[in-house]
């Protein structure tokens, strides 16, 4: 409930604050998003299967931002880019549907 | 790597993808919670630091939304200005095709223009031969008389009034040009003594006198003979004494006259009427 207050929250302040992001990090902002999802549907699936924790949560939010980011920043610096944040989407994206379908479990027991 | 549930070997031998799904739930969630079933006493925090970070979450997503939706409006302007910036480019291009064909037209107009001016000018360039010939700034040959007179060996002298009949009558009698020991004679020679000698185009001339001239070598030296001033010519020689002779030559070559001797020095181009307009306009100055 805290949790889904503070989703409301965020957006609220980021549509009225509408932060500039710099010029350097916009292009890993996309895909820090992305592990940022894959994050917070992982804390909502541990949650639900009743082994949630705080301090893991933040860890693996604050990980997986800076990691997915920093992947991508050194495929760039490689001209690889482009390949690394696909690699990237593909396992982050593969990781939030199967916690998702585990949500779906839980939620309707199918 | 801390030991997983699957023994390594296992680990090693599932293909990646169902490795990735196996594992889609951070393994740290379940190690916590063993840990926490073997420690009962531990105290369950409140879940403020979750609710900051998915606010932070929330604060991420809507900018990277409203991020990708400024790009999409600069690219969409960015496209706009491009598309007119084609269109500009196109008229600009037909504008200037346009332009190429008006110059084409300009050019084929001009080169015909060209092509006259040319012809022109070649015609222009004969008539300018045919007049130095016959003026006699030009060089000619042909067909024609020499006439060679030398003075009396007795002490007299040829003076210019007696081979003036000779040129006089030569002209009359149909020759194209005359020439005397070379020199050739236009509008502005005069044969005259100055001194013993006598001098053609500013030039002495010293004895034997030849005088050349083209024309219809069959009859030329009759006509000449028909004319006052040949049959003057004749008697002056003989009466004085002078060894002279008159013979047909195939091939004569007659020298152009000097060209210092053409240049106009009062005379000027146009009438009478034209060149006192031209005074009137020029004296208030």
């Amino acid at each position: 409930m805290i949790a889904a207050l503070g989703l409301l929250v965020g957006i609220v302040l980021g549509v009225m604050f509408q932060p500039d992001v710099p010029l350097g990090l916009e292009p890993y902002l996309p895909i820090a998003v992305v592990a940022a999802l894959d994050a917070v549907f992982g804390g909502l699936r541990a949650y639900l299967d009743g082994i949630f924790d705080d301090k893991v949560f933040v860890v693996s939010f604050v990980s997986n931002v800076v990691i997915a980011a920093a992947i991508v920043y050194l495929g760039d610096k490689l001209g690889v880019g482009g390949q690394l944040s696909t690699g990237v989407i593909v396992v982050l994206g593969i990781r939030i549907f199967s916690n998702v379908a585990a949500i779906r479990r839980h939620l309707f027991h199918a | 790597m801390p030991d997983t549930a699957a023994p390594p070997n296992d680990r090693v031998n599932t293909p990646l993808l169902t490795l990735i799904t196996q594992q889609s739930l951070d393994e740290d969630y379940r190690h916590v919670a063993d840990r926490k079933a073997l420690e009962p006493g531990a105290q369950r925090r409140t879940s403020g630091i979750a609710a900051i970070v998915v606010a932070v979450f929330g604060v991420l997503v809507t900018v990277a939304a409203l991020q990708t939706q400024q790009g999409e409006d600069v690219r969409s302007a960015s496209r706009t200005t491009l598309i007119t910036q084609i269109d500009e480019g196109r008229a600009n291009l037909s504008e200037l095709q346009r332009r190429i064909v008006r110059l084409r037209e300009l050019n084929v107009g001009l080169q015909s223009h060209r092509d006259e001016v040319t012809s022109d000018q070649l015609g222009a360039e004969a008539r300018v031969q045919r007049l130095a010939a016959s003026t006699g700034f030009g060089a000619v040959t042909g067909p024609g008389v020499k006439i060679t007179v030398d003075d009396n060996p007795d002490g007299t002298l040829v003076r210019d009034r007696d081979l003036r009949p000779a040129v006089n009558g030569l002209w009359q009698a149909g020759a194209e040009a005359i020439a005397v020991n070379g020199n050739r004679l236009t509008a502005r020679s005069a044969i005259r003594n100055s001194g013993i000698a006598i001098r053609v185009n500013n030039r002495s001339l010293s004895p034997p006198y030849v005088i050349t001239a083209i024309g219809n070598e069959n009859t030329l030296q009759a006509n000449l003979m028909q004319t006052t001033s040949g049959l003057v010519f004749r008697n002056t020689v003989e009466s004085l004494g002078f060894p002279w002779s008159m013979d047909n030559a195939d091939q004569l070559f007659l020298p152009a006259a000097p060209p210092r001797i053409a240049r106009l020095r009062s005379a000027e181009a146009g009438t009478a009427e034209q060149n006192q307009n031209q005074h009137r306009k020029e004296a208030p100055q």
